[in-house]
């Protein structure tokens, strides 16, 4: 197993937590002991509060103000630490929801961070190549008409006319689209004007007429360019993005997997 | 001993993983670089050429609202929606949109950041606050509680009675510090320049009294400078406040931000008025500043419309779109509304306001642009009357939702049928990236639509007789005039505008386009008049006693179609001014119609299976539409320049 491969081991992620969590314990001395009834509020947790104002501010907090900041602090801790004390974190059912969530954040957190590589988001792209292609390229010429059978006499001509630009109805459509992605053309022309174009042959034949949401079209397809995979390095944004939803779905479902076979559980009829 | 061994092991682990972590997580800072070198990668077209589409007011599951409602989906799920991916929605039911848009501004409020979501999330013997309890226990027990208690915390914001807990900046900055940088992280991860552009924003909620006077604010800029400062909150703020503010943000960083203004509609009349808040009248300095501010502003959206009202536009047979149940009163209806504040809600009345103001000063506080945006708060950006997943997530699709008596706190007045599924702004910009966007939206050069992705042009200028519309009449028009947003100064002879609207291409034919003028008349009242300047089918369609005949209507109501067999496809002209005085100051505004189609009470009566209410059906069919900033004229001494 590799180091990529442990670091991805959500057992691996719960033993490097659970010893974060015991080492800064051991280390701290359990600040929210409930016994413990000792507060000092820090230089640096003071200008922690400082530094929040002057974020919102734009300016420093005067003496007066950092002081109201420290107190809603403090009462806050003050209240926390007898809140422990009495035990109500126990039998709460939003602490028991908090918690687990925390749980499932431990099992995701570093996938939420860490760097895919390259090796990784190759094979998601070879894995995924249909959510990265990108749309096919049409080159094309097109007249309009707002009647069909105009549409249909055109037709019956075009084959003979050189001047071909001049005969359809004037609207604000291009006539001439050059290497347009599906994307521009719906954009443009409309769904089921792209749904008529994607099935012609591109044979610089005129045909027609297919219909779009502004009337008629006489259409000649001159080339048609399938969409490739761009190389990672172009589109690695969107890769890691995208890798990264479904991992962090993954691993959740992983990490309670693995917990939830150590269990022996009894649902009673 | 053994304790002290083990502490020293895991002291060393600690180390190690914070080391590992350094290098490998995720660095904003290097995000935000790339998303800037891709940004300079862009082409940029000479003039604009393609429309750009957006929402600059959606809301996700960080504002204290949207969250109590039962919104669980967040930026991310907001982003990939909007750029055209599949998501599932709250309720579970997938969503897609049938057209991406080009970009987006998340909008969460920034009173409470996040603060429903920590009052879910908090243990609850740790709220002290009673009513927090109350509310942290209702959105616990069900999404029909929990939207009780969101409407109960609209209203306690809206009376200045919110617990401290949740107006308290400073107490929760930190939190808002980490979720607002979160934010921007996410932003930058998902910006495409050239393609799909999320922009930093948020919605500044200043509500005195509950009339509504809310703005969003947006900014320019990338990570490296919108880190640098933080949502600024305003319930209980003043409107000056929020301009120092981003008055600070540009000087401190170098970076653009602006704000826009919406829901004027409940606002009481507080959104325009003639003077100043504090009641003194106006001065030119306020009004330069206002309109240097807020260069746009929110035309329609999902609750309600602002562009024209009936009792201030009775010659208007099509002023009143969308004003039905927003005209009652205020925000949380905790005050009613008499006649004598739509003038200082509705946006035409605020044009002709902004030139008396003028005359009177010198500076126009009220020189705007206009767009549309959703305000949806289900972090679903949907404007498609086919497709519309409501207000919040107590209204995605379902069969009671139409009907519903939809009040926040009160029983009485709004229902479901009177919210729109409304709008997106229209940008014309040079190409697809934060500045080119926000460029745009300071020059004014956009325009609202209630849903429908009409393309319209709009240029103002003296000498267009060239123009026939063949192919290179857009190039020709920004070399001999200025395109919507823009000024002319009168130089004695009539103003003339050439106006183009092409349909929705997957949408309805075109009824007519109107040129909507306001000026100031001799006597210093302010006028209006609305031009119909080109309608389908005008040999057939002539005026009857000043009035184009209407283009008909071919709704079925019962399957909830209609056919374009009505309307045009696409309308253009030239239109000159005939009643153009000389010297007098003048704006001109686009509103583009459809023929009527249904709205989505209607596809959701016949998707259910159940009957509208005689009034609710009467609403169910409407004429959607688009707005376009206006073009101004007058004389060379009191032109202003907007950016």
């Amino acid at each position: 197993m590799t180091f990529k491969n442990w670091a991805r081991e959500p057992l691996v992620h719960f033993l490097i937590a659970g010893a974060i969590l015991f080492a800064f314990f051991a280390w701290k001395g359990e600040p929210a002991d409930p016994t413990s009834r000792e507060i000092t509020v820090t230089r640096e947790d003071q200008a922690r509060l400082a530094l929040g104002w002057e974020q919102t501010m734009s300016r420093s907090p005067t003496d007066a103000e950092l002081d109201s900041l420290i107190q809603t602090w403090l009462r806050e801790e003050v209240l926390y630490r007898e809140a422990l004390r009495l035990g109500l974190d126990r039998d709460d059912a939003v602490v028991r929801k908090r918690l687990a969530n925390k749980m499932d954040f431990l099992a995701t957190s570093i996938a939420e961070t860490a760097k895919p590589s390259d090796t990784t988001l190759e094979t998601w792209l070879a894995d995924n190549p249909q959510r990265f292609a990108p749309d096919t390229d049409y080159s094309f010429d097109q007249l309009y008409f707002s009647e069909k059978d105009a549409a249909e006499a055109a037709l019956s001509q075009l084959p003979e006319m050189t001047e071909w630009q001049g005969m359809g109805e004037v609207i604000s459509l291009p006539t001439t689209s050059k290497m347009s992605g599906s994307g521009e053309i719906e954009r443009r022309f409309g769904v089921i004007f792209l749904e008529r174009l994607m099935a012609l042959q591109p044979d610089g034949e005129w045909v027609g007429p297919i219909p779009s949401g502004f009337g008629w079209h006489v259409v000649r397809l001159r080339q048609r360019n399938a969409g490739e995979v761009p190389p990672l390095a172009d589109i690695r944004e969107r890769a890691e993005n995208d890798w990264r939803a479904q991992t962090l779905e993954t691993r959740r479902e992983d990490a309670y997997q693995l917990l939830r076979d150590a269990y022996q559980v009894t649902i009673e009829e | 001993m053994i304790k002290k061994i083990l502490g020293v092991i895991a002291l060393l682990a600690v180390v190690a993983v914070g080391i590992w972590w350094l290098l490998l997580r995720e660095d904003p800072v290097a995000n935000a670089q790339k998303a800037a070198s891709a940004e300079a990668a862009v082409v940029l077209t000479r003039y604009p050429q393609e429309v750009l589409w957006g929402d600059t007011h959606l809301h996700t599951d960080n504002s204290i609202d949207a969250f109590g409602f039962g919104t669980r989906l967040g930026p991310e799920a907001a982003l990939k929606f909007a750029r055209g991916d599949e998501v599932k929605a709250t309720m579970g039911m997938k969503a897609q949109l049938a057209h991406p848009l080009d970009f987006l501004v998340i909008a969460d409020h920034s009173d409470g950041l996040g603060a429903t979501r920590r009052l879910y999330d908090a243990p609850r013997m740790l709220i002290q606050d009673p009513t927090l309890r109350k509310w942290h226990d209702m959105m616990h027990e069900s999404p029909e509680q929990s939207q009780l208690a969101i409407a109960e915390l609209i209203t306690a914001a809206a009376a200045g009675t919110l617990p401290a807990a949740l107006r308290d900046p400073e107490a929760s900055a930190e939190n808002t510090r980490n979720i607002w940088n979160a934010h921007l992280a996410t932003l930058d991860k998902y910006y495409e320049p050239g393609k799909f552009t999320p922009i930093a924003g948020y919605e500044w909620t200043l509500m005195p009294d509950g009339n509504n006077l809310h703005r969003v604010v947006m900014y320019r800029d990338g990570y490296e400078r919108t880190s640098k400062t933080l949502p600024f909150p305003g319930i209980d703020g003043k409107l000056d406040a929020l301009f120092d503010y981003m008055d600070a943000y540009e000087e401190s960083t170098g970076g653009r931000v602006l704000a826009i203004p919406h829901n004027s509609n409940l606002s009481n009349g507080l959104m325009f008025e003639m003077t100043q808040a504090d009641g003194g009248p106006m001065t030119a300095e306020s009004a330069r500043r206002r309109a240097l501010r807020e260069p746009v502003i929110e035309a329609t959206q999902i609750k309600g419309d602002s562009e024209s009202h009936p009792f201030l536009s009775p010659n208007d047979e099509f002023a009143g779109f969308g004003d039905v149940g927003w005209e009652l009163g205020n925000l949380p209806l905790s005050a009613g509304k008499d006649n004598s504040m739509f003038a200082g809600e509705y946006l035409r009345e605020a044009l002709k306001r902004g030139l008396s103001i003028e005359q009177q000063t010198g500076a126009n506080p009220y020189k705007f642009g206009m767009i549309g945006s959703t305000d949806s708060h289900t972090s679903l950006a949907t404007a498609d009357e086919e497709n519309f997943f409501g207000k919040h997530t107590g209204n995605e699709p379902r069969e009671g939702r139409a009907l519903e008596s939809q009040n926040l706190g009160t029983r009485l007045g709004r229902f479901g049928w009177h919210y729109l599924a409304s709008g997106y702004a229209a940008v014309w910009a040079r190409g697809n990236t934060r500045a080119e966007i926000f460029d745009a939206m300071m020059r004014r050069e956009v325009y609202a639509t209630t849903g429908p992705r009409m393309t319209v042009r709009f240029f103002g200028g003296f000498d267009f007789a060239g123009i026939d519309f063949a192919s290179d009449w857009v190039e020709s028009a920004y070399a001999g005039g200025v395109p919507m947003g823009g000024e002319l100064t009168d130089s004695g002879s009539a103003p003339q505008f050439i106006v183009s609207a092409l349909k929705d291409p997957d949408g309805a034919h075109l009824d007519r386009v109107q040129i909507v003028k306001g000026w100031v008349d001799a006597s210093g009242a302010t006028r209006e008049k609305v031009f119909d300047v080109v309608w389908s089918d005008e040999d057939k369609r002539r005026a009857i006693g000043g009035k184009i005949p209407g283009v008909g209507d071919t709704v079925d109501r019962l399957t909830a179609t209609y056919t374009n067999d009505i309307g045009a496809a696409e309308l253009r002209t030239v239109w000159i001014d005939p009643e153009y005085r000389e010297g007098q100051s003048a704006f001109y505004y686009v509103r583009v119609l459809q023929i009527p189609t249904p709205r989505w009470p209607l596809y959701d009566a016949v998707k259910f299976g159940f009957d509208l209410t005689e009034e609710a059906l009467k609403g169910s069919v409407a004429q959607e539409r688009a707005y376009t900033s206006p073009i101004w004229i007058g004389p060379a001494a009191k032109a202003t320049t907007g950016a």
